[in-house]
C-alpha cells in the first residue's frame, strides 16, 4: 500500500514537473527568438504534431494496459498508401478515406487478435506486424508516389483558419483528445484499462474480461493510427509507402515524457497532452534556431531516455532519504 | 527410442538445419545457380553481418531484454572506421578490427548501466540510442561518403578472402564466434546465469545471482559484435554513407527469434540464432529467384518474425503439457 502511494506521489509530481518544463521551454524559446509565439509558428506546432497527438490518445491506452504498438507508424502508412491507392484508381475521396480508416481498424484488429487469442507478446508481434504492415505498403505502391488530391482536403490538412494559430485539424484533435480522456478519466471502461495496468491477474479475478478490452484497445490503435494517415496524407499531399517512418517513436516518447509509466497502469491524459506538446515545442524551438534538422534525431533520442529514468531516479533518490530519515 | 527422447529438448536447432536445407534445395531447383559454390558462397558472404548482430543479442534476448541499438552502432563504426582510414592512409585491417569493436562496446556501457544499472526496461532505452547512435552518424557524416578507394585495401582484401572456394573469410569468423559463445552459454557459470535470469527475473534476484554484472556485460558484447559488424559492413559493401544499415535491427530480431531463441527469455541457443539468419537470408533469395518483388522484403521479414513467434508459443504450450503429464504420471 505504501509502495503503491509513494509511487504515486512521484507521478504527481512528476506531472507538474512536466507542466513546469513545458513553460520553461516556452518561455526560453520565445525569449531566445522572435518568432516562437506568433501564431504561424504556433499553428505549426500544432499541425506538426497532429498525427504524433492522434496515435498518442489511443496508444495511452496500450501502455496503460502494459502493452505496446510498434506497428502505429505502418498502419498510418499502409492506410496512407491505400488510400492514394485507391483514389488514384478513381475511387472517389470520401471512399479513399474511409477504405483508409477501414485498414488502420483491420490491423489494429489483427495485432490485438496475435497479442490476445494467440497469446503472443504485444512487442515482438508489433516488431513482427511493422515490418509486415509497412511491406504491404511497399508492395503496394513500391517507388510510387500519389500527390493529387481535391483541394479542399489538402486545404484541411495543411491550412489554419484564417490568419489564426488554429490549424483546420485541430477541432477534430480536441475532439478525439475530449472522447478519449473521457473515456479515460471519467467511464469504467477507463477505470477497468487502469486496474489491468495495475494487476492484470487481480482485474482477471475481479471479473474484468482482459482479453476483450485488450482487444478492443488494440482495435482502436488501428482505427486512429488510421485517422493520422488520413491526416498525413493530405498534410503533405502525400500518400507513399515511407510515409511517417518512425513515428512510433516519438508517439511513445511523448506519452512517457507525460508521466505515464511504461511499466503500465499509471497515466493521465493531460499528462500525455503536456508531453506531445513539450516534444513539438522543443522541437520547434531548435528549428527556429536553425539547429541541424540532424540534432534533432539526437535529441528525441535524449527526451526519450531522460523520459523513462527521470522518474525512476526521483523514486530511487526519495527512497534512499526516507530510508536515511528512517535509520537516524 | 531412449536415446531418442534424450535428443529431443535440443531438437529445435534440428529441425531448424531441416527447413534450412529444405530451403536452400528448393531454392536450388528454381535457380540452380544457388546450390554452386558461388551460390553458396554468396549466400554465407551477405548472411554474416546479421549473423555476428545475431550472435551478439542471442544472450541478451535470453535474458529476457533487447537491444535495438545494434543497426545504428553497425552505421556508426562503418563510417568511422571509413573515415579514419580515409585520414589516416597507413590504416591496415588490424586497426580496423581494434576500434571497430571498441566504438560499439562504448555504445554497449550506455545500454548497460541504463538497463542494467537503473532497471530501465531495454526496449526503450535501446529505441533511445537507437536515435541518439543514428543521430550521431547523421551529425558527425555531414553528408560525407566513403567509397572503395578511400578504405585500406588490406581490409577489402580480407573481405575477399574465401577458403576452399566455399567459405568466406567473414563467415569463418562467424562460426568461431559462434562456437565460442555456445560453449559459454552452455558450460560457463555466466552463461547458465543468463538462462536463470531470462526465464525469472525476479526469482535469480532472490536466489543472489550477479544479475547487474550479468546484464551489463551482455549489452557490453552486443556492443562489441556490433562494432564488429560495422567492419564486417564496410568488408561486404566497400563503402558507406549515413543510413549504413538502417532499420536493420528489425531482420536479426526476426533471425534470432525464427532460430528459437523465445523473446520471453530463458531459452535458444546462439546456434539457432545463425541458422536463423541463413533461413532468412535464404527465403529472401528463394522469393528473388521466383521474381517477388524485393519491395515485399520487409513484409515477408515480418510475416516469417511473426510464424516464428507463434510457432514458439505453440512448441512452448505443448511442452508445458507434456512436463505436467509427466509429472501426475510419475506421482501416481
Amino acid at each position: 500500500m505504501s509502495k503503491f502511494t509513494t509511487g504515486f506521489k512521484v507521478r504527481k509530481s512528476w506531472d507538474t514537473a512536466i507542466l513546469a518544463l513545458l513553460a520553461a521551454v516556452i518561455i526560453m524559446a520565445s525569449l531566445t527568438t522572435e518568432n516562437f509565439l506568433t501564431a504561424l509558428n504556433i499553428s505549426y506546432i500544432f499541425s506538426n504534431t497532429s498525427e504524433i497527438t492522434i496515435i498518442a490518445f489511443a496508444m495511452l491506452f496500450m501502455i496503460i494496459l502494459g502493452e505496446i504498438d510498434l506497428s502505429v507508424a505502418s498502419i498510418l502508412a499502409l492506410g496512407s498508401s491505400m488510400l492514394g491507392w485507391s483514389y488514384a484508381k478513381g475511387a472517389p475521396i470520401w471512399l479513399a478515406i474511409i477504405i483508409c480508416l477501414i485498414v488502420g481498424t483491420i490491423c489494429g484488429f489483427i495485432n490485438g487478435f496475435l497479442v490476445t487469442k494467440l497469446g503472443l507478446g504485444s512487442l515482438a508481434v508489433t516488431i513482427g506486424t511493422l515490418a509486415l504492415y509497412r511491406g504491404i505498403a511497399n508492395g503496394i505502391l513500391g517507388e510510387n508516389t500519389v500527390n493529387e488530391f481535391p483541394e479542399f482536403w489538402t486545404s484541411f490538412g495543411f491550412d489554419t483558419f484564417g490568419t489564426s494559430f488554429m490549424p483546420k485539424t485541430l477541432p477534430l484533435i480536441i475532439f478525439f483528445g475530449l472522447v478519449f480522456g473521457i473515456l479515460l478519466h471519467r467511464t469504467p471502461f477507463g477505470r477497468r484499462t487502469l486496474a489491468i495496468g495495475q494487476s492484470p491477474e487481480a482485474a482477471k479475478f475481479a471479473g474484468i474480461n482482459v482479453v476483450k478490452h485488450k482487444m478492443i484497445v488494440f482495435t482502436f490503435t488501428g482505427f486512429m493510427s488510421g485517422v493520422a494517415g488520413v491526416i498525413y496524407t493530405f498534410r503533405f499531399s502525400t500518400a507513399q509507402a515511407d510515409n511517417g517512418v518512425g513515428i512510433e517513436l516519438l508517439v511513445i516518447s511523448a506519452i512517457l515524457l507525460g508521466g505515464v509509466s511504461i511499466f503500465g497502469g499509471i497515466g493521465t491524459m493531460w499528462g500525455v497532452v503536456a508531453g506531445v506538446l513539450l516534444a513539438g515545442s522543443v522541437e520547434s524551438w531548435l528549428t527556429l534556431q536553425e539547429i541541424n534538422a540532424q540534432w534533432r534525431t539526437i535529441v528525441t533520442g535524449i527526451l526519450l531516455l531522460i523520459s523513462v529514468a527521470a522518474p525512476v531516479l526521483v523514486a530511487k533518490s526519495k527512497e534512499r532519504r526516507e530510508f536515511k530519515a528512517l535509520k537516524s | 527410442m531412449n536415446f531418442l527422447r534424450r535428443l529431443k529438448p535440443s531438437s529445435r536447432e534440428g529441425s531448424l538445419a531441416i527447413i534450412l536445407l529444405v530451403a536452400v534445395g528448393g531454392t536450388g531447383l528454381i535457380n540452380p545457380r544457388f546450390l554452386t559454390g558461388d551460390g553458396t558462397r554468396d549466400l554465407l558472404t551477405s548472411t554474416s553481418v546479421v549473423a555476428l548482430l545475431a550472435i551478439g543479442i542471442a544472450p541478451i534476448v535470453v535474458m529476457r531484454h533487447i537491444d535495438l541499438s545494434i543497426a545504428s552502432t553497425v552505421g556508426l563504426t562503418a563510417w568511422l572506421i571509413a573515415d579514419m582510414s580515409a585520414k589516416n592512409p597507413e590504416f591496415t585491417w588490424v586497426q580496423c578490427f581494434i576500434v571497430g569493436p571498441i566504438i560499439g562496446m562504448a555504445v554497449g556501457v550506455l545500454n548497460g548501466l541504463l538497463v542494467a544499472g537503473l532497471r530501465l526496461p531495454s526496449l526503450v532505452v535501446t529505441l533511445g540510442t537507437l536515435y541518439i547512435v543514428r543521430g550521431l552518424v547523421y551529425v558527425v557524416s555531414n553528408s560525407v561518403d566513403y567509397n572503395a578507394q578511400e578504405m585500406p585495401p588490406s581490409l577489402l582484401d580480407l573481405g575477399q578472402k574465401v577458403f576452399f572456394g566455399l567459405l568466406p573469410f567473414t563467415f569463418l569468423l562467424v562460426i568461431i564466434a559462434m562456437l565460442a559463445v555456445a560453449f559459454f552459454m552452455k558450460y560457463t557459470k555466466g552463461g547458465r546465469d543468463a538462462y536463470a535470469i531470462g526465464s525469472n527475473p525476479p526469482a535469480a534476484d532472490l536466489v543472489g545471482l550477479k544479475v547487474f554484472r550479468r546484464t551489463f556485460l551482455a549489452f557490453v558484447f552486443s556492443g562489441f559484435m556490433a562494432g564488429l559488424a560495422g567492419v564486417f559492413y564496410l568488408m561486404r559493401f566497400a563503402q558507406v554513407d549515413s543510413t549504413a544499415f538502417y532499420g536493420q535491427e528489425l531482420a536479426v530480431v526476426a533471425a534470432v527469434v525464427i532460430g528459437g531463441v523465445t523473446i520471453m527469455g530463458g531459452s535458444g541457443t546462439v546456434v539457432g540464432a545463425v541458422i536463423g539468419a541463413l533461413l532468412v537470408q535464404t527465403i529472401q533469395g528463394g522469393l528473388a529467384a521466383l521474381g517477388v518483388d524485393a519491395f515485399w522484403k520487409s513484409a515477408i521479414n515480418g510475416l516469417l518474425l511473426i510464424i516464428a513467434i507463434y510457432a514458439d508459443r505453440v512448441l512452448a504450450v505443448r511442452n508445458e503439457k507434456q512436463l505436467l503429464a509427466q509429472r501426475i504420471r510419475e506421482r501416481v
